[in-house]
């Protein structure tokens, strides 16, 4: 993984990436814009499912309404993210926040399809506690996701001897 | 003791909340994170009310209720990034205060919020719009304007993190840490 990662630095795509001063802070502005679409989307689709916003629509008002927001600013992210990772990718790669975000972004995405699923099946207007509880949950992992973000930038000070960053 | 800044800048930098954070290792990334997170919920909420008065999305719910249950998560989440965002002005009072980036977002703060008080103050009472269909000229101005306003709070904000006091004319000696 470091041999891929030590490659990917040394070539002319990731100099030039860091290169341009003005390049990683622009990237870093557009994924902190498009961070406040992702976790808007999901916060307005969890607190419907807790009925504490947009209440008067169905469920399905509220998904079709902030899905395709959600997954088009996701895909933002991932490209500004890849961009951002090519520029640093030994740092990234030694980060261990990199690694359990990376993982997290999986679960948080197929969780989010899995509480679209699950309210679909509710018959009725009332939403179970069980799939309420699971919502919120789902919220913490997209928060977990912000604070290991930023923590890529801190790994050894958050992790300590846990970190891959070789002393 | 700098004589360059006010007295009150130079008590923020001096305070037990600043010599705290200058020399916790582990605070600094977790109050970063969360004012990311209170950034991004304060963009997201003003951006779903900006996107409505401006007939973009959201158009089947009337604009009044919808500002009325978003507006307190946006205060909500204000109220953190400015708790947030004094926790990491503290420890650097001084070189933030001389920033330009900085002063820049500051000033891009005080804006938006005159742009808001305006349109909460004069616009939405004098128009007359129910908040049906979308808002008028003037409110759809505002919500450009609020728009193109926290943008430009947001890149200024991840700007301040890589000039810091330098502007881009960092020495040669100073390793940056992003």
């Amino acid at each position: 993984m470091f041999g891929f990662a030590n490659w990917l630095g040394s070539t002319a795509l990731s100099q030039a990436i860091q290169s341009a001063l003005w390049l990683t802070p622009l990237l870093q502005g557009i994924h902190i814009v498009m961070i406040g679409i992702v976790f808007v989307s999901v916060l307005m689709i969890v607190l419907r499912i807790h009925g504490r916003v947009r209440a008067d629509e169905p469920f399905v008002q509220t998904w079709k309404r902030f899905a395709p927001w959600l997954w088009s600013a996701l895909c933002v992210m991932a490209v500004t993210g890849i961009i951002l990772s090519i520029g640093e990718p030994v740092r990234q790669a030694s980060a261990l926040s990199f690694w359990l975000k990376m993982s997290l972004i999986v679960i948080a995405v197929l969780s989010v399809l899995g509480l679209r699923r699950a309210v679909a099946r509710v018959a009725g207007p009332t939403i179970p506690a069980s799939t309420r509880f699971a919502a919120t949950v789902v919220l913490l992992v997209w928060i977990a996701i912000i604070f290991l973000g930023r923590a890529i930038a801190y790994d050894v000070e958050v992790w300590g001897a846990l970190s891959l960053h070789q002393a | 003791m700098n004589t360059n800044v006010p007295a009150f800048i130079q008590a923020i930098n001096d305070s037990a909340v600043g010599e705290w954070m200058r020399h916790s290792l582990k605070a600094m990334p977790i109050v970063e994170a969360a004012h990311v997170l209170a950034i991004a919920t304060v963009f997201g909420t003003i951006l779903i009310v900006d996107l409505r008065l401006l007939g973009f999305a959201g158009m089947q719910r009337n604009y009044r209720v919808l500002s009325r249950e978003m507006l307190p998560k946006t205060w909500i989440a204000f109220v953190a990034a400015v708790i947030t965002g004094l926790l990491m002005f503290a420890p650097n009072a001084i070189t933030y205060y001389g920033n330009t980036a900085f002063r820049l977002k500051m000033l891009g703060l005080v804006l938006a919020g005159l742009n808001m008080a305006a349109f909460h103050l004069l616009t939405e009472r004098s128009s007359g719009w129910n908040g049906d269909a979308k808002a008028p000229t003037a409110g759809r101005v505002a919500a450009v304007m609020s728009i193109l306003l926290w943008l430009a709070i947001i890149f200024l904000g991840r700007w301040i993190g890589f000039t810091k006091g330098y502007d881009f004319s960092v020495p040669e000696n100073v390793e940056f840490e992003f």
